[in-house]
């Protein structure tokens, strides 16, 4: 198991070096100028001379490059072009609620999706099961950004049920703030979750040991949950590993409807601040996610498969 | 061994740990919250701040040595009134700039009285650090000839200093004390004079301010300001339609007002007239730009007054490159006819024949995805191709399109500027071979390569600088602006106001009718 989790590991290195690598690539190609960004299209040519020179933006790419590897590998994201924090600082602050926001909205996408499609599995081609189906189907099409906007509208301007911007203050204000952007990318990850629970439970409902176990008289609900549903979990963890990606990108489009602070907004900002060292650091916090969240799925794979465990 | 127990357990743990994340400070009941157009605050020093939005939470904490009233520009040395100074005197050749300082006036947070020498400190480092050295290079010395009286020199005369020098936000005055003792926290975590005074410093959410109990002036009426960076236009509107902002930052497009009138008919509008100059640069070193047929046709081909039908009410008619309300702008009758270039599609076309297109032509041109940019350009686009000229426009991020321009990859870039009433700047920075833009990003904001592509205005800039009188700084300045007028090397397209929109539980104490793009909240009132 050790071993296997090792292996894990060492499999990222090459991934997050890669996106290291394509990030630093792609800043340097875009057009605009940083110091520019930063200063002003009327900021004095001393001024933005200086300002080069801090930021070590006069320095050869070959050197940049290096620099910017060094850095990553300690963990030094540098400091802020448009503010001069340090990187770090921001991430720190804004990473705990990105990260909020995927947990809620995860926990309620699961809490939402599984039932749902259940509901449609054992209900199959009947009103239920056409409803979910529908549901899914609209889940699919309807863009997060857009949903936020309609929720906002409804149940924020309309209604006055929840605040439109912000991350509240304290626990439970900061629990009110959360629902409703939660909710937008919960909709969304439960669409897809019930549409996933829903083919997964029927696929295995028409296996012979379910058919055993009702000739031997196990109840419907027994049938359904514990051979079932359980039998169900391992196409369906791929599924909540993808969901909880789609959620952190989904994440930028609601920090910035909802003006929640984030990694999203703090790496939108900056890529319209042409801000380097933060958009570096940001992608890479979205790698480190990515690789993180696939390792936690490998394991899941393996305490819910042991013949995975058995191999591995 | 992870067990599922386990799992779970840990999944609720760092589930905890979430919900406990740092959140956003609640606002209470007398309170101002703004929200501006932007990520986050930079900096609170008015000597860096590099982002319009800051602008907002430094004019509510420094104050200048004189200013003209709340909402507007002082267009002549007599609209300037006394701030931090209490008088001034200037010598006949406009060189030497006395001022006496107010007494009693206090610094935020203890800091104690404002002498002369946090003023000499202010000057010094406006001239000599932070983000706009170059507007001080007419300084030759600034020194504190008594506790409460400071002497500037200039290298040469200038009739309009008060505006062209000591109402810029680099000057304000800071603590030298505080400055001293911060070092580089001093950027965020300031000490001025003005009405209010800082208590929170929030990258990812705001500034957050207090009212200043010992402010030298009326002291203001709210007791506490947040100023708050909504960048999404659809979040900052709902925040403001539901109350939980009083006012947000407007959205130069055409239609926006309107339709946010639909939504709350009550919202109030303050602008700036004449707020940002919109100036069509046209690029010198590009085919076939050089040639001025091209540029006439061009000129008369575009419909100003559908421009700013377009983008009512925020938008004002120009007839040169500065407004006819600035000191050397022109009204239409002013001009010479031959330089009035008005809309005449047919003209257009003649010209265009005369300069070898009859068949018309086809001009690359690049801007940004920025609203009030994006929409002129479509309009123009649109204009042009009636008069045979085909725009062929790409579209790109605000920050590339500033990039595109400045490596002079552009042929018809807009600028969009929000400048003061002082003419010598304007040409300065447009119409000067000094700040002539290089391909190399070095150059300034010439984007005509005016004066180096061909001749420009230097030796009119130059007889400007030495005027010492205000009249005859305005006489040498319209010549300079029919010269530019004449050589048609840029173009001015109709002003767009900087807009804010209030909810009416906010009166604002005067009315906004010019100045920069930020303005004083300490005569607000609460009413509703």
């Amino acid at each position: 198991m050790t071993r296997y989790i090792l292996f894990r590991l060492l499999d990222a290195i090459p991934t997050v070096f890669l996106v290291l690598t394509l990030v630093f690539i792609a800043m340097r190609i875009l057009p605009g100028d940083p110091a520019l960004t930063a200063l002003g299209p009327l900021a004095d040519q001393a001024q933005l001379a200086i300002f080069r020179e801090r930021m070590g933006l006069n320095d050869p790419l070959w050197l940049q490059y290096l620099k910017f590897l060094w850095d990553a590998v300690h963990l030094d994201f540098g400091t802020s072009l448009i503010n001069d924090v340090p990187v770090r600082d921001l991430i720190i602050r804004n990473l705990p609620h990105t990260a909020y926001l995927t947990i809620v909205s995860v926990l309620m996408g699961l809490t939402v999706g599984i039932p749902l499609g259940v509901l449609a599995a054992t209900n199959r081609n009947k009103p239920a099961d056409h409803i979910v189906r529908l549901y899914s189907l609209i889940g699919y099409a309807i863009p997060d950004f857009y949903l936020a906007a309609v929720l906002l509208v409804v149940f924020s301007l309309k209604l006055g049920w929840f605040p439109i911007n912000g991350a509240g203050h304290g626990f439970w204000d900061g629990l009110y703030h959360i629902i409703l952007p939660a909710m937008t990318l919960a909709l969304l990850k439960s669409a897809f979750l019930g549409r996933l629970t829903r083919t997964s439970l029927l696929e295995v409902l028409g296996r012979d040991f379910v058919r055993t176990a009702r000739a031997k008289g196990a109840s419907e609900t027994r049938v359904v949950y514990k051979h079932g549903l359980r039998n169900a979990l391992l196409p369906l963890s791929t599924g909540i590993g993808i969901s909880i990606l789609a959620t952190l990108s989904g994440a930028v489009a609601i920090e910035l409807i909802f003006n929640r602070p984030g990694i999203g907004r703090l790496l939108i900002d900056a890529i319209h601040e042409r801000d380097y060292p933060v958009i570096q650091a940001g992608v890479m916090m979205f790698a480190f996610f990515v690789v993180i969240v696939n390792f936690i799925m490998d394991l899941v794979y393996v305490l819910v498969d042991p013949r995975i465990r058995m191999k591995s | 061994m992870i067990t599922r127990r386990t799992l779970l357990g840990t999944a609720a743990a760092a589930a905890a740990v979430g919900v406990s994340a740092p959140a956003l400070r609640a606002a209470d009941a007398d309170t101002l919250r703004f929200a501006s157009s932007a990520g986050g605050p930079r900096k609170a020093d008015p000597n860096y701040t590099t982002q319009g939005a800051d602008n907002w939470h430094c004019t509510q904490m420094f104050e200048y040595l004189a200013a003209p009233e709340d909402g507007d520009f002082g267009k002549a040395p007599s609209d300037f009134q006394p701030w931090l100074a209490e008088s001034w005197t200037t010598s006949d050749d406009a060189k030497t700039w006395v001022f006496t300082l107010r007494r009693g006036v206090q610094f935020h947070k203890g800091y104690g009285e404002m002498t002369a020498d946090d003023v000499v400190h202010s000057f010094m480092r406006a001239m000599n650090d932070g983000v706009s050295t170059s507007n001080y290079i007419n300084i030759s010395d600034v020194t504190a000839s008594a506790t409460y009286e400071v002497t500037i020199t200039l290298n040469n005369p200038d009739p309009l200093f008060l505006g062209s020098t000591i109402f810029t936000k680099n000057v304000m005055v800071v603590s030298k004390k505080a400055e001293e003792e911060k070092g580089e926290g001093f950027a965020t975590d300031p000490i001025g004079t003005g009405p209010y005074k800082l208590d929170v410093f929030d990258t990812e959410n705001g500034v957050f301010m207090s009212r200043h109990e010992d402010y030298w002036g009326e002291p203001a009426n709210i007791s506490k300001i947040e100023c708050l960076y909504i960048s999404d236009t659809t979040a900052r509107t709902l925040a403001l339609l539901s109350g939980e902002v009083d006012m947000i930052e407007g959205v130069r497009a055409p239609g926006w007002v309107p339709q946010i009138q639909n939504q709350k008919s009550d919202l109030l509008f303050d602008m700036t007239v004449p707020g940002s100059f919109n100036t069509l640069f046209f690029n010198l070193s590009k085919e076939p730009l050089q040639n001025i047929q091209v540029r006439k046709a061009i000129a008369h081909a575009i419909n100003k007054q559908e421009l700013v039908d377009a983008l009512q009410p925020m938008a004002r008619m120009v007839y040169s490159i500065n407004p006819p309300s600035y000191p050397t702008g022109f009204e239409l009758e002013e001009l010479p006819e031959d330089l009035r270039y008005e809309y005449n599609p047919d003209l257009a076309r003649e010209l265009l024949a005369d300069a070898g297109f009859p068949n018309g032509l086809t001009l690359p041109v690049n801007t940004s995805q920025r609203e009030d940019y994006r929409s002129q350009h479509l309009i123009i686009q649109e204009q042009l191709r009636g008069s045979g000229i085909n725009i062929d426009l790409t579209i790109m991020d605000h920050s590339a399109y500033h990039g595109s321009n400045r490596q002079n990859l552009n042929t018809l870039n807009i600028n969009s500027s929000s400048l003061p009433p002082i003419p010598l700047y304007v040409y300065n920075n447009y119409a000067a071979s000094a700040a002539n833009m290089k391909d190399d990003s070095s150059g300034g904001a010439n984007y005509s390569h005016y004066g180096v592509a061909m001749p420009g205005v230097d030796e009119k800039l130059e007889a400007m600088l030495q005027t010492t009188t205000f009249d005859e700084y305005v006489r040498v300045g319209r010549e300079v602006e029919l010269q530019i007028q004449r050589d048609l090397p840029m173009f001015g397209l109709p002003t767009l106001s900087y807009t804010v929109v209030r909810n009416p539980r906010i009166d604002l104490g005067y009315e906004v009718n010019g100045g920069y793009a930020y303005w004083r909240f300490c005569k607000a009132s609460i009413v509703a």
